[in-house]
């Protein structure tokens, strides 16, 4: 185990590393004078002493090499600089963000699985017919892209029946419809993963034997089913995460919410570069981390298969 | 006859504008259901609004200056002077101001009796501090700067009083002191580092700020030693109804509708045209401010081939159906205008026989320049060369149905041959395409109080890039004899003289076929039935609260 640990952090390392490195480049390639972002945005009138003030500050007048080291040297002191249109540490206007997208991201997580087990269990008892409209039920709700769905959800249930807010007000209430919007495309999707497993676990010689010893069908879609079925799915989670993270851009900016993803829109409109460095990289992280631990889970679940 | 009787006027030093009828339609509701009404207003509650502007990063207007800035300072900060309903500049925070003869010396006196939200009482010190404050590298003032720009020196001459030495006659200084971002604030305040005072400047308005949580609302509350002046004259002395707003962003127009109607919000900004046309048969208030400063409008870069001969700015044009774009796809809530100035300046001119649409003129006149070939695409060519032309549009700019129109023109100009191609760029690509003047088309806005502005679009100095790389002149007219006009407009100090300066000014940018104006910077606001008493706004057309009432 702490040789797997150790592997995985060094992993992590390079990864972060080679990430870096791409934003740093990345940023560089965008038109655009970063002086000019630090001194009042795109069209600023901005003196050329200002601008040069501003380029030896933030050390933006040295060698490309000279700044990429220090990028470096800076990012292994956990300094991610200083965002250029907030005027704050990136660490800390990212720490200030956090906590309503986790909260989002979990939450739609949470209710993803649910929706696919009601999914997976009505799709099991279904007719045939019944099994091809939520087949096809299934993957419209994985295509769908988040702003159509949000923009729908809105004009149902606020517009048209009123039931839900159609921003957020900081209440249980106004989180229903960013969640729904996240959830439900997701759900479509994990459904459509274990609806296979699902249907060769419950097929199989062993689901069959726990039927003929009296056992439910609930039952036995609970003990065994959803057992084989739920791997592939949860195997899946830490690519599901961070596709929340990412539906969070779109989510957060149809309802108003607060977030990491309105902070990276508005540091990529506004040219920001210590603020979307920050949040690339910290997104990378989190990717990475995600990752590690449903690998660790799966590990739990089911040792011999992660040997392989 | 107005003209002459008002001219007199400036020898008390007060600047005045003729009245134009125009104007008035500036702080005009166009279908407010609460006008009709006569209801007594309630004090209370926290009335909700919803912008759909980037939330500013910093909320002093001084910083940057853009109009978000300015739509929510105006709550919190006033100017010195104002614009009252008839559109005339006016005294705000400042008394009384007078000019020397010479125009170089300009001197304002303050109300007294007026304290910011700090406790700090308004003094001339402000004045020297909020000038000093913009005029400063490290405030990266953009739009205030300019505004200041002629001011060298400013000396204190006696507790209300300010003297400011200026470097050239500026008779548009007073319009420049009305708008939000030249407004004052607390010299105290402005001693505290830049974040502290963005978080929460300290104004005179009628509002001051409680809180900013950001990405959420700032909070407004009622300022209650409130003094400045009220417009009303019966609202004198008194406080603002409203014990507070919300001042909240909601980047998606769709939602920001959808809260409006379901009343979780009270008022919206940047609606869509097609919710403003049917916003009385949905039972809200609408509130049409036109920005004042230019129209909204298409420049053509005079700088370089095919642009730098007239008669092909004029083919272009004439090609064009522009007004049947405009009905459609604003639903009839845009006018058109046939100006290079907002319809709330009243030196403005207009000039629509040269905007009328003649295909066939457009194709004589095509083909006299020389571009006779057509390739496979049908489009025109001469010397081998297709007569194409690029157009960065501002994704930030230009709201959807804007980007629309431009297509209209870009289907239109290809039925006589021109290929236009539309490249939707974001902020800083766009502003990055105009400097390295890849570009022979663009729609730039630029709201600015009075007909100055026409200097800073059509000066020949305005096509020298700032260091950032920005320039305002963008339809790159040199022209000495135009440069001459827009100058001495400035400096004169006879107003019948001024209209004539600006009047030719504009006839030759008409003349040249420079520019296409489109319509007035739309501003529009809806508000839901409980909200009463809107209409009253700055000198740039931001809607104010003083006088608004929550009737729930």
């Amino acid at each position: 185990m702490l040789a797997w640990l150790g592997r995985k952090v060094g992993g992590a390392l390079v990864v972060l590393w080679l990430v870096a490195t791409a934003i740093f480049i990345g940023v560089r390639l965008i038109p655009g004078d970063p002086a000019e972002a630090i001194m009042g945005g795109p069209g600023s009138q901005a003196s050329a002493e200002a601008l040069a003030a501003a380029r030896s500050e933030y050390g933006l007048d040295l060698p490309l090499i000279t700044q990429y080291l220090m990028f470096l040297a800076k990012l292994i002191r956990l300094d991610f600089g200083t965002s250029y249109a907030l005027k704050d540490p990136v660490l800390q206007v990212i720490a200030e963000v956090l906590p309503p997208t986790i909260t989002l991201a979990l939450i739609s997580l949470a209710a993803a699985w649910l929706l696919s087990l009601i999914f997976a269990m009505l799709a099991m008892r279904a007719t045939r017919a019944g099994q091809c409209v939520g087949n096809a039920v299934e993957i419209i709700a994985a295509a769908v892209p988040h702003f159509w769905l949000g923009a729908v959800l809105i004009m149902l249930f606020s517009s048209m029946l009123g039931w839900f807010p159609a921003v957020d007000n900081g209440t249980g209430a106004g989180l229903v419809l960013p969640v729904l919007t996240l959830a439900l495309p997701l759900a479509g999707f994990l459904t459509q993963l274990m609806r296979d497993s699902l249907s060769t676990a419950l097929g199989s010689q062993f689901a069959l034997a726990a039927r003929t010893r009296g056992e439910s069908r609930l039952t036995v879609f609970w003990r065994h089913g959803l057992r084989h079925a739920a791997l592939p799915a949860l195997g899946l989670t830490g690519w599901a995460f961070s596709s929340l993270l990412s539906g969070a851009v779109v989510v957060e900016a149809i309802f108003a919410r607060p977030g990491l993803g309105r902070s990276l829109l508005s540091a990529v409109l506004s040219r920001d570069i210590p603020m979307v460095t920050g949040i690339a990289l910290f997104s990378a992280l989190v990717y990475i981390v995600v990752m590690a631990l449903t690998e660790a889970i799966e590990r739990l679940i089911d040792p011999a298969g992660a040997e392989s | 006859m107005q003209r002459t009787q008002r001219a007199t006027r400036l020898l008390t030093g007060a600047l005045a504008l003729p009245l134009a009828g125009a104007l008035i339609a500036g702080c005009s509701t166009t279908s407010d259901p609460s006008a009709t009404e006569d209801l007594k207003p309630v004090a209370g509650g926290t009335l909700v609004y919803a912008s759909g502007d980037a939330e500013p990063n910093c909320l002093d207007p001084h910083v940057g200056g853009n109009y978000p800035q300015a739509l929510v300072a105006s709550q919190f900060m006033e100017s010195l002077f104002s614009k009252d309903a008839k559109g005339e500049i006016v005294p705000w925070l400042a008394e009384k101001s007078e000019v020397s003869e010479d125009g170089l010396t300009r001197t304002i006196t303050l109300r007294e009796g007026i304290s910011f939200h700090d406790g700090t009482p308004l003094t001339a010190e402000a004045i020297k501090a909020n000038i000093e404050h913009l005029q400063d590298p490290n405030t990266a003032s953009s739009t205030g700067y300019l505004a200041v720009g002629k001011v060298t020196e400013i000396t204190i001459v006696d507790e209300l009083t300010a003297q400011l030495e200026l470097s050239a006659p500026d008779n548009a200084l007073l319009e420049s002191l009305s708008m939000p971002w030249t407004a004052i604030q607390s010299p105290e305040g402005l001693k505290r580092d830049q974040a502290a005072n963005c978080a929460a400047p300290a104004g005179t308005g009628p509002f001051k700020v409680e809180s900013w949580d950001r990405q959420q609302a700032v909070n407004l509350v009622r300022y209650e030693d409130y003094a400045a002046p009220a417009a009303d004259p019966e609202r004198a002395g008194s406080t603002a109804h409203l014990d507070g707003i919300t001042w909240r962003f909601i980047p998606e127009a769709a939602s920001r509708y959808a809260a409006l109607q379901s009343g979780e919000v009270d008022v919206i900004d940047n609606p869509q045209p097609d919710t403003i046309a049917t916003a009385a048969d949905s039972g809200l208030g609408h509130l049409a401010a036109p920005r004042p400063g230019a129209s909204n409008r298409v420049e053509l870069n005079s700088s370089k081939a095919p642009f730098d001969d007239a008669s092909v700015r004029e083919a272009f044009i004439r090609s064009l159906d522009v007004n049947t774009g405009i009905d459609a796809l604003y639903f009839n809530t845009a006018e058109r205008s046939y100006s290079l100035l907002s319809s709330v300046e009243p030196l403005g001119i207009s000039a629509e026989e040269k905007f009328g649409t003649d295909v066939e003129r457009a194709n004589q006149l095509l083909d006299e320049a020389g571009w006779t070939e057509r390739d496979a695409q049908g489009y025109r060519l001469k010397d081998g060369k297709r007569l194409s032309l690029s157009f960065p549009v501002s994704t930030n700019q230009s709201v959807p149905a804007e980007q629309s129109l431009f297509e209209q023109m870009q289907a239109a100009a290809k039925n006589v041959g021109i290929e236009v191609k539309i490249d939707l760029l974001d902020l800083s690509s766009w502003y990055g395409a105009l400097a390295k003047h890849e570009y022979d088309l663009v729609s730039a806005p630029y709201t600015k109080v009075g007909p100055s502005v026409l200097r800073i679009l059509f000066h020949s100095d305005s096509t020298v890039p700032a260091p950032s790389g920005y320039f305002a002149n963008n339809a790159q007219i040199k022209n000495p004899q135009l440069d001459r006009l827009l100058v001495e407009a400035e400096q004169t100090n006879d107003e019948a003289k001024r209209a004539e300066l600006y009047e030719r000014a504009q006839q030759i940018v008409l003349d040249g076929y420079y520019v296409i104006p489109l319509y007035d910077q739309q501003n529009h606001f809806l508000f839901s039935k409980n909200v009463h008493g809107m209409g009253e706004t700055t000198a740039v057309s931001s809607p104010t609260y003083f006088n608004v009432f929550l009737n729930k």
